[in-house]
């Protein structure tokens, strides 16, 4: 082997962490410095990936029956943590190669005439409002693709909307989002641009209506929004339910 | 490589889905993965009770942490066996310091067994690195290899091959660059 370059200080402890020589106090200072230094984090997973096809020469070993019932009782109901944690993953993954772009824009083409959905019972309002969240999908089974990701944040009486698909894939038409609450009329809450994410902020009268079971929908309309105050004119290209983060 | 590259697409997609909070998906990746994992919780801590303890362990922590799964820097199957590993060495850990100090000459690793049922994507990378691995010297990759899987540190390492601290992190540190090294190569 030629000879290679030694690493430099900080790589060699990102290589020693992810091999796990480091003792309990090296180890925990970095594990701090991953915490806040996105760079040594980065040089950290690098090498534990270098590192991880070692793992691929185990031999692999069923697991005993009833592991994954256990697994089940014990996942938390709200699981992902804070909600700009979830957009990020959002954001990532439409960035990062889940080849969403094209796939969703193929979504979008082949769902234009889908009927929005119609939520049938009556949605409760809760008194205190809590921390919802919803991804609009258009497909079904197992062809779903995510087309926006929102997040209902009571306390800051906002709807944080993340639109997963690439900038400017629109060209001359725009997605408005709307919230369809019980028997009520779709709601405007406005245009989402391709590829951006946008806060926006809920009058009282619509916070009202922010509950588990709510659907939001988007629809594919002329520039400027759909003409009708009660509903889209364009076609409906996907939907999802709100749900407790 | 085109099983592995099925298999990629596959796990892939799940991870969203996992992210978003939808457990069937979850249940997708345990039967595609688990039998991998169990089998690395195995080889770690050699025993099945513990093993089956970190397993679902792991998977709940698969279950919170889907959404920094970055598709651009490792495959699903190398993110949830570094997870497995490092619960299951976190485990070790715990036991007390004795438990791995005296394990380094017991560290044959297991090899072959794997092709068939092995749904790892990155046969390539796995060929690669040890390819890497063997240029080293014994004694290096020896290390290297313990502290992989044993998570022994320095220390250990330095009291149990009884050569002095300095001189084992060099070689770990000469080792792991002339991996690195290799590898890019």
């Amino acid at each position: 082997m030629s000879e290679a370059p030694d690493l430099s200080e900080d790589e060699a402890l990102a290589a020693e962490h992810a091999l796990g020589v480091l003792n309990a106090r090296d180890r925990a200072a970095a594990e701090l410095r991953m915490a806040s230094e996105p760079a040594f984090a980065a040089d950290v997973e690098a090498w534990r990936a270098r590192l991880a096809p070692m793992l691929e020469s185990v031999a692999a070993v069923p697991a005993p029956e009833g592991v994954w019932q256990r697994i089940e009782r014990m996942l938390p109901a709200n699981d992902n943590g804070a909600i700009m944690n979830k957009l990020r993953f959002w954001r990532n993954s439409a960035v990062g190669g889940f080849a969403l772009a094209a796939a969703s824009l193929a979504g979008v083409m082949v769902q234009v005439n889908q009927p929005p959905v119609v939520v049938e019972r009556q949605v409760p309002v809760s008194p205190q409002g809590q921390l919802l969240s919803a991804s609009v999908t258009t497909g079904e089974g197992s062809r779903i693709q995510p087309l926006f990701t929102a997040a209902y944040d009571p306390d800051r009486k906002a709807l944080i909307v993340t639109s997963l698909l690439p900038e400017g894939s629109e060209r001359d038409k725009v997605h408005e989002l709307w919230l369809i609450a019980g028997q009520d009329n779709p709601k405007s809450l406005g245009l989402v641009e391709s590829g951006k994410a946008k806060v926006i902020a809920l009058p009282t009268e619509l916070m009202a209506k922010m509950a588990e079971g709510a659907t939001l929908a988007v629809s594919l309309e002329a520039p400027g929004g759909s003409k009708n105050p009660n509903g889209p004119t364009g076609p409906v290209i996907g939907a999802g339910k709100l749900s407790k983060l | 490589m085109a099983a592995a590259a099925t298999t990629t697409d596959i796990l892939t997609p799940l991870m969203a889905r996992i992210a978003a909070g939808e457990r069937e998906a979850l249940r997708q990746l345990y039967q595609a993965t688990s039998a991998k994992l169990f089998g690395v919780c195995l080889r770690i801590l050699s025993d099945r009770e513990e093993s089956e303890d970190v397993l679902q362990d792991v998977y709940v922590t698969i279950w919170r942490r889907a959404d920094r799964f970055d598709g651009a820097r490792a495959s699903v199957m190398t993110w949830v066996s570094t997870i497995a590993r490092n619960r299951a060495i976190d485990r070790l850990r715990a036991r007390g310091p004795m438990a791995y100090a005296e394990q380094v000459d017991d560290m044959e690793i297991a090899d072959g067994q794997d092709s068939a049922e092995t749904l790892l994507s990155a046969a390539d990378d796995r060929n690669r690195l040890h390819g890497c691995m063997s240029e080293l010297d014994d004694r290096t990759q020896k290390v290297i290899r313990t502290a992989f899987f044993e998570g022994v540190t320095y220390e250990a390492l330095a009291k149990s091959m009884d050569a002095p601290l300095g001189t084992v992190k060099s070689w770990i540190r000469r080792g792991l660059a002339k991996l690195k090294g290799c590898l890019q190569s």
